[in-house]
C-alpha cells in the first residue's frame, strides 16, 4: 500500500487504506504501508493496531498533505523497503498522491506488479483536470490493474488515464456496519434532517442554503442539523439569521469521524447536496444508521443504494425541496424502518467482501505476463509529443539511476525482514 | 478502446449499474452498451465563424496599431523631427475629438449626461493636464540613471503586458466596475511611457509624450469599448485609419519597420482568426456524469 494520505491524517482515503490493509492482514497477507512522514512525531517506522507496519518516508510535503512529485528521489527510499519486505504487489491509492504514482513507476525495476485505486472524480476540462490527468495517464500507463469505487468513477478514470477498460475493476467502498447502529427513538412529531459535509461549493451548500428556509416554512415540525465546517459556513449563518431560524437550524461545526454516528442518530432524514461525488460514503453511513436518504443525482451516487432507500433530486432548488417533501411524507407515513435499512446495508457492504474482491484483482494481475521494458518505453512515448518525451527520459534515467543504486548499495547489504509478524501466533 | 469482451458471453440484460447488489459478473466486466453510455462530446459547443472573428480581432488590431503610433511619436520627439508643441496640440485635439465621439455615442445609446458630469470631466482633464505639466521634470529624471538597454527591454516588456492584459470584449450590460486586468494593462502602458520619457532631453517633450500616452492608453481603450455599439463598418473604418497611421508613421523611420507593422497587423486581423477556425477541428470536449453539476438556485 502506497499513498500520501494516511494516518495521522483523517479522511475517506486514509480510512479506506487502513481498513483494507487490516482485512488483508486478517486473511493472512502481509501488508506494509508507505507514506510520507509527519514530523516531528510520526517519523521512521510505526506499527498500528493490529500489527500494521507503516514506513514514513521523510520527503517534503507540498500542499494538503501531498508530496512534491519527486520521481527519482523517491527511488532510494522505496528500493530498500520493497526489497527487505519481499514485496510482490504495490497498491497505490488516490490520483493526487505522487507517492502512489512514483511507486507504480518504479515497480518494474523489481519485477513487482501494480494496482492503483482511484478514489475521486475529476473533470476533463478544468485546469486541475488537465494538469493532473497527464500525470495520471503517465503513471497508469504501465499499471497492471486499476480499481475504481463506482461505475461512474471507472468511466472517468478510463477516459482520464486512457486505460483499457478491462483492466479497470469496480469495487465499492464499504463500512463497518456495527459502528453505525441505529438507535430506537421514541416516536415524535419533529423530523430532523441531518447534513454532514464539508461546507464547500462542491458539496452543494448553495442548494442547502436555498432550500432549507423553504422546507422550514412549509413544515413547522422540521428541524435541520448541519455538521461540518468550511468556507460556506458564513452563507449558512447568514441564511439562518435572515430567516430567523436559529431555533430550527443547528450548526454543530466540524465533526470527527467517531462522532458522525452520534450526530446521525439524532435525525431521521439525511440530506446530501453534493455537486460531484465518486461514491458517497457519507450517505451510505447515514443509510446504515437507519436514516432515509435524500441526495442529488450526481456522479456515482445513484449506484450506491436501491431506489426504495433514497430519493433523488436534480441539482436545483425546487427539486431538492420537492424530494425533501416526498421524504418527509414517507417518514410521516412510517414507511421507513431504520432497523431493516441497517440490516440491508449490512448485507450489501462489508469489508470482508471488498477484501475478497480485491484479492481477485491481485490474483488476476499475478497471472498476467509482466510488461517488458521495451513495451514500457514504447507506451510512454505514445503519451504525447511533449509529455511522451519527458516521461521517456524519466524512465530511462530512472533505470540508469537504479543501476547506480544497485552498485552503491548492493542488495547483500540490506537488512532483510526474516520473520514476519504473525497475528495467529500472537493470539496464542 | 474497443468494447468487445469475448471472455464473457453471457447476456448483458441482467447487468445493472449498481453497487449495492453483487452481480454475476467479474468486477472488470465491461458492459458493451452501458459503458460510457452517458458520454457526450462537444455538447454545448458552438463553432466560431470567420467573419465575426475578424471583426472581433479589430480591437486587438487597433490596440497594437496604437502602440506603434505611440512609438513613432516617441522616436520623432527623441530625434527632434517633431515639435513637442505640435504633439501637445495634437493630444488636446485628439481629446476633444474623442470626447465629442463619446458624447455622441452616449446620446445614441440613450444615456443621461448632465451638465454637472460634463464639468467634472473638464475639471479632471485640466487637473491631469496641469499635474503632468508640473510633474514633467520629475518624470524626466525618474529613470534617467538607468541604462538605455534596460529601458528598451523594460518598455518592450510593459507594452507586451499592456497588449496581453487589455480588455478586448464588448461591454456587458450593467457592468459598473472595470476589470482588474484592464486597469493593470493601462498602468503597464503608462509606466512604459514614463520610462521611455526619461530618454527625451526637454521637459516639454516629456510632457508631450506622457500626455499623448494618456490619450492613447488610458482614454482610447474606454472609447474603444463604447465603439462596440456602432455599426461594424464604422469600427472597420477606425481600424483602417489607425492601421494606416501606424504603418505610414513607422515606415517613415525605416521601411523595414513599416513592413513589420503591416505584417503584424495583417496577421492579427486575418491570419489569426483563420488559425482559430482551423484549430477547432481538434476541439474535443468530453462531458459525463462525473462533471461537477451546476446548482440552480432561484
Amino acid at each position: 500500500m502506497v499513498c500520501d494520505f494516511f494516518h495521522p491524517n483523517v479522511g475517506g482515503v486514509e480510512n479506506h487504506i487502513y481498513l483494507l490493509s487490516v482485512n488483508l492482514l486478517k486473511r493472512g497477507h502481509k501488508v506494509v504501508i508507505v507514506t510520507h512522514s509527519y514530523p516531528p512525531s510520526r517519523v521512521g517506522i510505526r506499527w498500528l493496531v493490529p500489527g500494521l507496519k507503516v514506513y514514513h518516508v521523510p520527503l517534503p510535503v507540498l500542499v494538503s498533505g501531498a508530496t512534491l512529485p519527486n520521481y527519482l528521489t523517491f527511488l532510494p527510499w522505496i528500493r530498500p523497503i520493497l526489497l527487505r519486505e519481499h514485496i510482490t504487489i504495490i497498491h497505490g491509492h488516490a490520483s493526487l498522491s505522487s507517492f502512489a504514482q512514483e511507486a507504480i513507476l518504479h515497480s518494474h525495476l523489481f519485477g513487482i506488479r501494480t494496482v492503483f485505486t482511484d478514489h475521486s472524480l475529476f473533470a476533463l476540462d478544468d485546469a486541475t483536470g488537465i494538469l493532473t490527468n497527464k500525470l495520471l495517464a503517465a503513471a497508469l500507463n504501465n499499471v497492471d490493474a486499476a480499481i475504481c469505487v463506482s461505475h461512474t468513477a471507472r468511466e472517468n478514470t478510463v477516459l482520464r488515464a486512457n486505460l483499457d477498460p478491462r483492466t479497470v475493476y469496480v469495487i465499492p467502498n464499504a463500512l463497518i456496519a456495527e459502528q453505525f447502529q441505529p438507535q430506537a427513538v421514541p416516536p415524535s412529531d419533529t423530523i430532523t434532517i441531518v447534513v454532514i459535509s464539508r461546507l464547500a461549493y462542491r458539496k452543494g451548500v448553495d442548494l442547502l442554503v436555498a432550500s432549507a428556509p423553504r422546507v422550514c416554512a412549509a413544515f413547522p415540525n422540521v428541524r435541520f442539523l448541519i455538521g461540518g465546517d468550511g468556507p460556506k459556513m458564513i452563507d449558512l449563518l447568514q441564511m439562518r439569521e435572515k430567516h430567523m431560524l436559529q431555533d430550527r437550524i443547528e450548526l454543530v461545526g466540524a465533526v470527527s469521524h467517531s462522532d458522525v454516528r452520534n450526530l446521525l442518530i439524532r435525525g431521521t432524514i439525511y440530506l446530501n447536496t453534493s455537486l460531484t461525488e465518486a461514491f458517497g460514503i457519507g450517505l451510505l453511513e447515514a443509510a446504515c444508521t437507519g436514516l432515509y436518504v435524500v441526495s442529488t443525482r450526481v456522479g456515482g451516487v445513484p449506484e450506491v443504494l436501491p431506489e426504495d432507500m433514497i430519493s433523488f433530486a436534480h441539482p436545483n432548488e425546487d427539486d431538492v425541496v420537492h424530494a425533501l417533501t416526498k421524504a418527509i411524507a414517507i417518514i410521516k407515513a412510517g414507511e421507513h424502518d431504520p432497523f431493516r435499512a441497517h440490516e440491508r446495508v449490512k448485507s450489501m457492504y462489508s469489508w470482508e467482501e471488498i477484501t475478497k474482491r480485491t484479492e481477485v484483482v491481485y490474483e488476476d494481475i499475478m497471472k498476467r505476463t509482466p510488461i517488458d521494458l521495451w513495451t514500457r518505453i514504447h507506451r510512454t512515448l505514445r503519451l504525447g509529443p511533449f509529455a511522451g518525451i519527458i516521461y521517456g527520459i524519466i524512465l530511462v534515467v530512472e533505470c540508469l539511476f537504479f543501476f547506480v543504486l544497485e552498485w552503491a548499495f548492493p542488495r547483500e547489504d540490506i537488512h532483510y525482514v526474516k520473520e514476519d509478524w504473525d497475528m495467529a501466533k500472537f493470539s496464542e | 478502446m474497443t468494447n468487445t469482451n469475448t471472455a464473457i458471453s453471457r447476456d448483458e440484460k441482467d447487468w445493472q449499474r449498481v453497487l449495492w447488489k453483487r452481480l454475476p459478473y467479474p468486477d472488470n466486466y465491461v458492459p458493451p452498451t452501458h459503458f460510457l453510455a452517458s458520454l457526450r462530446k462537444n455538447a454545448n459547443f458552438t463553432p466560431y465563424t470567420y467573419g465575426p472573428l475578424v471583426l472581433a480581432s479589430t480591437s486587438v488590431c487597433q490596440h497594437v496599431a496604437n502602440i506603434f503610433i505611440f512609438l513613432s511619436v516617441f522616436l520623432r520627439l527623441k530625434e527632434h523631427t517633431s515639435n513637442p508643441r505640435f504633439i501637445v496640440w495634437l493630444a488636446i485635439l485628439l481629446f476633444c475629438v474623442g470626447y465629442v465621439t463619446w458624447e455622441v455615442l452616449l446620446y445614441r445609446q440613450g444615456g443621461t449626461w448632465t451638465r454637472e458630469s460634463r464639468s467634472r470631466v473638464m475639471r479632471s482633464a485640466i487637473l491631469v493636464f496641469l499635474a503632468l505639466l508640473s510633474l514633467a521634470p520629475v518624470l524626466k529624471t525618474l529613470t534617467e540613471a538607468t541604462s538605455s538597454d534596460s529601458i528598451w527591454a523594460l518598455a518592450f516588456f510593459l507594452f507586451t503586458l499592456h497588449t496581453l492584459l487589455a480588455d478586448y470584449t464588448a461591454p456587458r450590460l450593467q457592468e459598473s466596475r472595470e476589470r482588474l486586468t484592464s486597469v493593470l494593462s493601462m498602468n503597464a502602458a503608462i509606466s512604459a511611457a514614463v520610462v521611455l520619457a526619461s530618454r527625451l532631453d526637454s521637459d516639454l517633450s516629456v510632457f508631450a509624450l506622457v500626455l499623448f500616452s494618456v490619450q492613447m492608453f488610458a482614454l482610447f481603450p474606454l472609447l474603444r469599448r463604447r465603439l462596440f455599439s456602432t455599426p461594424a463598418m464604422f469600427r472597420a473604418f477606425i481600424t483602417g485609419i489607425l492601421s494606416f497611421a501606424s504603418i505610414s508613421l513607422m515606415s517613415a523611420h525605416s521601411s523595414m519597420a513599416g513592413w513589420i507593422v503591416l505584417s503584424a497587423l495583417l496577421f492579427i486581423t486575418f491570419v489569426a482568426p483563420a488559425l482559430l477556425v482551423w484549430a477547432q477541428r481538434y476541439k474535443n470536449e468530453i462531458r459525463g456524469e462525473w462533471d461537477v453539476a451546476v446548482p440552480e438556485v432561484g
